[in-house]
């Protein structure tokens, strides 16, 4: 950047000697230039060697009296600055001279401590110019400026840099003469090379600086608690400039070290009163003023806009707790607050250098074991514990934010202090009562309360709960990070405390009363979590992990409390018995209007009920956050949580089909994280890996109905989950199930016939049966007749109607014995001659419960006969392989079941329609005798009876019961006959009843259900259906094939189109389909 | 008193058939055992820390199963099966093999009974071919130490305990009879010390305190009737108590000597006050069939003592009573 520069130092000096004779003749402002200019030409090593003689002009100009003008010594300045940025002084004696010259150039005359009324640009230049003499000193001289005998003039630099830093404007004066009081300090900043401070020459500077710390101290807070406007770079300078300073002089290492005595102070005269002797007693005083001025730093730059402030403020804290830890003890404690207080700050920067700084800490704490600083801490700690409670009642979100990273921070750096601490039941009980006072649950909200799971088939796929998705809401904030640093704090309470002691602690809380079962939940919840390092932040770690079986007897203890009936069977919803007074009552609140006795009384009555609903509240959170907890213990404990879904997978799973939606979808998520724990792939391996567990609580819970309601619905859910591999285990359940039932038919019916519609919906899953299909009764073959003559008609009519003839005889057996013996059916016999096979367990219990809804389906309650006619079409499937165990308890079933068909309730009768279908199916010809006898006829009069009725009725009366009564015996019937192989006379009475609901009048759907009829009937007799048909419309007229034979006369023929011809032609079409020609 | 009883701790299912017998083992090499011997021949090793069979044996080609016990340790387990034979089987590291087996010639339904005299040797008392006929042997070198048989008529061997006093001495046995006596027998003499008819019918059961020198007995009749052996080695009726439900399928006297747990055909479980006088204290309802079998835990924390019971519709239900001290 510069022309060829001269090294030669002879060249040079030959270069330089013009302007600098001319300089000292005349000392102007283009002398000074022009030197300046000049020297810029030689090069470093040349000028080095120059040094004394380029100085000389300079100096003179400065040392010559008289007034000058400003212009020109700015000039020097900066030539000199030139000199000096790019030489080194090695004299010590230059170092001194050019050292008073610099400050007395801007200083007052008067008073050497203060600058003179000179620009700014002059200060500026001096300013730069010191620094540079200070950063060109040679190591062995500098540590002469800090010598007893150099105080006073020492004394008088750092009285001007520190007013010019304090009073001056101009931020660039301000900045300046905090770096040279930095430089001064030798702690300067800048990127420039600077001299090595060993531990001796430390205690030289600090000796010398412990002199003028007053008046560095007081100065520079000064200039930190100034103007905002000051500009950031000022404040984070003068802190720099302050930390230093104090972290130099109060150094421990200084101040512990007992030293020889430096000279004796009658040797230096007055100077010996400049000089500090950093005895006990004074560093102990100096700390009190110094923790004063202290705690005016950190409350004005806390807070500070800038970040670099901010972080600057970091530093000062890790200096001072750095190096003066022992001297500075008083200051620790607003130390540690200003830098835990940063642990959260919004800027990247100063949080992670806080948490780096405290990660030091705390593990320096650890090393050595300071107790003072531990002591400090917690009694900080303390203080806080102390205020918490109030604070979190009357404080705002955000300054509760910050307590509560404050308290977090001294629990962090306190580390395994914290058990220590911990044991004093003072401390351990403050913090506890904050906790459970912040962690207060606002139960007021009624939606919780009236979210019902709608599902009544929980449904366990797994990507469905993978979050707990309803959020918390707490009394005393609405910030979710709050929520989150309490969720640290107890984490890291369990991390570092004793287990056993903060378990103990908590589960009597919870105990104690009701009022903080919920909190103390919460907290055990994450202690735990934090007790295996789950979720936990820290500096150092602990001195031992908690061992897995203390772990787990620690949280099992914890869960027998979590799913005592105490705590686990609470209310979640409004009992029936409740719920209709409700109603009553939101009508009357409707009414406009009601006198004030009427008003009153339904205030109370609200009232009452708000209470309620508020417990309802407080119940499903106590269940969902203990559900929770449940959840984070199998997730610490992993695998080994497996032993403990022996007592927990009952609990959670009953929760699983809680009427709460809450409730339920929080079980499920807990179900989520014992599959996670466990290693199972799906809540429903899980189930079917630890039925047997379940069943063993199933069944105990199940003699207990008062007290575990809920078993049944945990056997439904087992049972719509698992597969035949679980039979087994089943039977013997459901042995209990029956015997529960017997003995508590009157209250319990409902629950008991939907487990056990469940177990036989699963069983019809398990054992698909292989005829269920049965083939269609072997007279109704339908051969395909291509070639039809009249002849071979006849004859096979004939040769048919003898066979049947035959073996309708041997059919129709009055004999109606019970159990038709099949021999061919009996399997062979392994177990010697006396003993009866042994049935397939499935079909054990489809006979057992079969007989249970042979007495139920008279049950007065209707909710109940329709249950159990499910049931019993579910049993009839199961049994359908086993005729010799099908067909005895059909014919015991039948005469209730006949009740059903044509005495109940219209709702009853399709659903028994439905099973006498399923019947007729499985059973076929076995139920012919009686169909035709006892249902036939009634059915078939009631239908033929409401044909006139759905004939004229409105569209309304698809709604209607008769409507569906109607259109399922219709759908019904049709299958029905072609199964039990119905014949003539039945068939007659059939057809005779579904032809009236051909008619273009019936509803459309009675019609289709009608068409269905004839269509199935046709494979039966197609020749009555023909026949019939034709009575009523007939499109065509016959001419006989053969003269002999009499012409055909149907009552149908030439009438006139009808109600019935779109249907009839329909059919007959349909007929003709199928055997073309007649 | 009038707390209702407990329901039980926990049932073991999946044998799958009727379980005959029981056998605790809850030393400290592993998670507590039970093992119960089954209809179906199989006998079922039951953890009881999982409450899951860790291991199911087949060794006596599918008779049932009517004794299970074990040797020195967990791993060598002695079973007995209508199959007439006696079976010992290594259950060392996983393993399930029968090492030795003998047979009795028995047809009968009496149990084995087995007597540690030092550590290492015991005594194996067993039903002989004549059915009147105990049989012991040394085990495990399976020498024949005698055959005792009665001389009058008794009828057919039920049930056999062989004892020893706890301060030693020569081993004896008490065994129960068809015809409803129960003899005492000196095992080195080889003859009868001292007879009592309890019954008309026939000893379904007995067990002996070897302690108190006291035993109990039953039978399909309604009464538990208890006796004790005198100075002069004398049997003498001690006391009895009348039941409700006739028949007794099992009798034990826990290893402290405070109750006797009774297995009643009424599948009932009731237990008894031991010590002085035999005093009923707690009827268990759980099973749905008759209670075959009934055995105390040896665990060596008195409360995790369990009371386990066998029965025939096929669960084992465990109970946690009388065992808070």
């Amino acid at each position: 950047m510069h022309m060829e520069q001269i090294d030669d130092p002879k060249i040079a000096f030959a270069f330089l000697r013009p302007s600098c004779v001319l300089l000292t003749q005349e000392p102007t402002v283009s002398n000074v230039k022009a030197l300046r200019e000049n020297l810029h030409s030689v090069s470093d090593g040349a000028l080095q060697q120059l040094q004394d003689y380029v100085l000389f002009p300079l100096r003179f100009v400065l040392k010559t009296p008289g007034s000058k003008r400003e212009g020109l010594i700015q000039g020097v300045m900066e030539a000199m600055a030139y000199v000096l940025e790019n030489t080194c002084i090695r004299s010590w004696e230059s170092l001194r001279d050019l050292f008073s010259e610099l400050c007395l150039s801007i200083c007052s005359p008067t008073d050497p401590g203060q600058p003179a009324p000179v620009s700014e640009e002059l200060k500026t230049a001096v300013l730069r110019c010191l620094d540079a003499l200070l950063h060109s000193a040679y190591g062995d001289i500098i540590f002469q400026l800090y010598e007893p005998t150099m105080l006073p003039g020492l004394g008088a630099a750092i009285s001007l840099l520190l007013a010019l830093a304090e009073h001056e404007r101009a931020r660039g004066v301000q900045e300046a003469a905090l770096k040279c009081l930095l430089s001064l300090l030798l702690q300067c900043d800048c990127p420039k090379e600077h001299v090595a401070v060993g531990q001796d020459q430390r205690y030289v500077l600090g000796d010398a600086f412990a002199s003028f710390l007053p008046g560095i101290t007081r100065a520079l807070s000064h200039v930190i608690s100034g103007d905002v406007r000051q500009g950031h770079a000022v404040t984070v300078k003068a802190m720099r400039m302050w930390s230093r300073t104090v972290g130099l002089v109060m150094e421990d290492d200084q101040l512990q070290t007992k030293r020889a005595k430096p000279k004796v102070a009658s040797e230096l005269g007055r100077i010996g009163e400049l000089i500090v002797h950093r005895t006990s007693s004074w560093s102990k005083a100096t700390a009190k003023r110094l923790n004063l001025v202290l705690q005016k730093i950190i409350s004005c730059t806390s807070a500070h806009r800038h970040w670099r402030v901010r972080l600057e403020l970091v530093n000062l804290s890790d200096q001072l707790l750095t190096k003066c830890n022992n001297s500075l003890g008083e200051c620790i404690g607003p130390l540690m607050e200003a830098l835990v207080g940063a642990v959260n700050d919004e800027d990247l920067t100063v949080r992670e250098r806080c948490s780096l700084v405290l990660k030091e800490i705390a593990q320096r704490n650890q090393t050595t074991g300071g107790q003072a600083f531990i002591d400090v801490l917690s009694e900080n700690l303390h203080t806080l514990a102390s205020s918490l409670p109030r604070l979190m009642r009357t404080t705002d979100d955000q300054r509760k934010l910050f307590l509560l990273n404050v308290f977090l921070g001294y629990l962090k750096i306190l580390g395994p202090q914290v058990e220590v601490v911990l044991s004093s039941a003072a401390h351990l009980q403050r913090i506890s009562r904050g906790l459970m006072q912040v962690l207060e649950l606002d139960v007021m909200d009624v939606r919780i309360v009236e979210e019902r799971s709608a599902v009544t088939h929980v449904d366990l796929r797994p990507e469905l709960y993978n979050t707990r998705s309803q959020r918390k809401h707490f009394l005393y904030f609405t910030d979710d990070r709050i929520f989150s640093v309490l969720g640290k704090i107890c984490r890291t309470l369990g991390y570092y405390g004793n287990l056993y002691l903060l378990v103990d602690h908590f589960m009597d809380l919870y105990k104690e009363s009701s009022v903080y079962r919920k909190q103390s939940a919460l907290v055990l919840n994450d202690i735990i979590a934090g007790a295996t390092g789950t979720g936990v932040e820290v500096f150092t770690d602990r001195h031992s992990g908690i061992n897995q079986e203390d772990l787990m007897s620690v949280i099992q203890s914890i869960i027998e409390e979590y799913i005592s009936v105490n705590n686990w069977q609470l209310s979640t919803v409004t009992d029936e018995s409740n719920s209709e007074p409700k109603d009553k009552l939101n009508q009357s609140h409707v009414l406009p209007v009601c006198n004030n006795l009427e008003r009153d009384k339904l205030q109370l009555v609200l009232e009452a009920k708000c209470t309620t609903v508020h417990q309802l509240n407080s119940n499903i959170w106590q269940i969902c956050i203990q559900l929770e907890g449940i959840g984070t213990f199998a997730l610490v404990l992993g695998s080994d949580f497996r032993s403990v879904l022996m007592t927990t997978l009952y609990p959670v799973l009953e929760k699983a089909g809680d009427d709460s939606l809450l409730v339920s979808q929080s079980a499920l998520c807990t179900l989520n994280d014992l599959c996670q724990a466990c290693a199972y792939s799906s809540p429903k391996e899980l189930i079917i890996a630890n039925s047997d567990y379940l069943l063993n609580d199933v069944s105990l819970n199940l003699g207990r109905p008062s007290v575990h309601p809920h078993a049944p619905r945990v056997l439904a859910v087992m049972f719509s989950h698992s597969d035949a591999s679980l039979l087994p285990l089943v039977i013997d359940v459901v042995q209990d199930v029956l015997v529960a039932l017997d003995l508590s038919y009157d209250q319990r019916a409902p629950l008991f016939c939907a487990v056990l519609h469940t177990l036989l919906k699963a069983m019809v899953q398990w054992f698909p049966t292989h005829n269920g299909q049965k083939k269609l009764p072997a007279g109704v073959s339908v051969e395909p007749q291509t070639n039809f003559s009249v002849k071979q008609f006849l004859v096979d009519y004939c040769r048919q109607k003898e066979l049947a003839e035959g073996i309708g005889a041997d059919e129709e057996d009055p004999n109606d014995s019970d159990i038709p013996p099949s021999p061919s059916c009996r399997e062979e016999n392994i177990d010697g001659p006396d003993m009866k096979p042994e049935l397939p367990s499935h079909v054990t219990i489809a006979k057992d419960i079969m007989e249970r809804c042979i007495h139920f389906l008279s049950d007065p309650s209707l909710r109940i006969r329709l249950k159990v006619l499910d049931m019993l079409e579910l049993c009839v499937c199961v049994l359908s392989e086993k005729q010799d165990e099908l067909l005895p308890m059909v014919h015991r079933c039948w005469s209730a079941l006949l009740q059903r068909l044509i005495n109940d309730d219209p709702l009853v009768i399709p659903r028994a329609f439905r099973v006498l279908c399923t019947l007729g199916k499985t059973c076929g010809d076995f139920l012919r005798k009686r169909v035709s006898k006892e249902v036939l006829p009634k059915l078939t009069a009631s239908l033929a009876k409401q044909a006139r009725i759905s004939a004229k009725a409105g569209p309304t009366y698809a709604h209607t019961v008769a409507f569906k009564v109607q259109l399922a015996v219709l759908e019904g019937l049709g299958p029905l006959c072609v199964w039990l192989d119905l014949v003539d006379s039945d068939l007659d009475s059939v057809l005779e009843a579904c032809l009236l609901y051909l008619s273009c009048r019936q509803p459309a759907k009675l019609q289709d259900a009608s068409l269905s009829v004839f269509q199935n009937l046709m494979e039966v007799d197609p020749d009555a259906c023909w026949f019939a048909l034709n009575e009523l419309y007939c499109p065509a007229s016959f001419e006989p094939p053969h003269p002999d034979l009499q012409p055909v006369e149907l009552c149908g023929q030439g009438q006139p189109r009808n109600e019935y011809t779109d249907n009839v032609l329909k059919l007959l079409s349909f007929i003709s389909g199928e055997s073309p020609s007649i | 008193m009038s707390l209702p009883p407990p329901d039980p701790q926990y049932i073991l299912r999946g044998s799958g058939a009727q379980i005959n017998t029981l056998h605790f083992r809850c030393d400290n090499e592993g998670p507590p055992l039970l093992f119960s011997g089954s209809g179906n021949g199989a006998v079922h090793v039951w953890n009881l820390n999982t409450r899951r069979p860790e291991k199911v044996l087949e060794g006596h080609s599918s008779s049932s199963i009517i004794w299970v016990s074990t040797l020195n340790s967990r791993e060598t387990l002695i079973s007995q099966g209508r199959d007439m034979r006696v079976c010992v089987w290594d259950l060392g590291e996983g393993r399930g093999d029968v090492t030795e087996a003998f047979v009795t010639g028995s047809v009968g339904f009496c149990q084995c009974s087995l007597l540690e005299t030092s550590p290492g040797r015991w005594l194996l008392a067993y039903p002989g071919e004549q059915m009147e006929e105990v049989r012991v042997a040394e085990f495990p070198s399976l020498i024949p130490v005698c055959s005792l048989k009665p001389d009058s008529k008794a009828g057919m061997l039920m049930s056999v305990k062989i004892w020893q006093k706890d301060s030693g001495g020569c081993p004896e046995i008490v065994a129960g009879y068809e015809d409803g006596s129960v003899v005492l027998w000196d095992v080195t003499q080889r003859r009868p010390v001292s007879c009592l008819k309890v019954y008309s019918e026939p000893v379904m059961c007995l067990d002996f305190d070897s302690g108190r020198l006291k035993g109990a007995s039953g039978s399909s009749e309604k009464v538990i009737s208890s006796w004790t052996i005198d100075e002069k080695q004398n049997l003498q009726m001690h006391d009895s108590v009348e039941l409700v439900n006739p028949g007794i399928s099992q009798l034990r006297v826990r290893d402290d000597g405070k109750i006797l747990a009774s297995a009643g055909w009424d599948n009932n479980l009731r237990v008894f006050a031991w010590k002085k006088k035999l005093r009923p204290l707690a009827v268990l309802k759980h099973h749905t069939d008759m209670v075959l079998s009934v055995g105390f835990s040896d665990h060596h924390d008195p409360r995790q003592r369990l009371l386990a019971a066998g029965s025939k519709d096929q669960r084992i239900s465990l109970w946690s009573i009388y065992n808070q001290s």
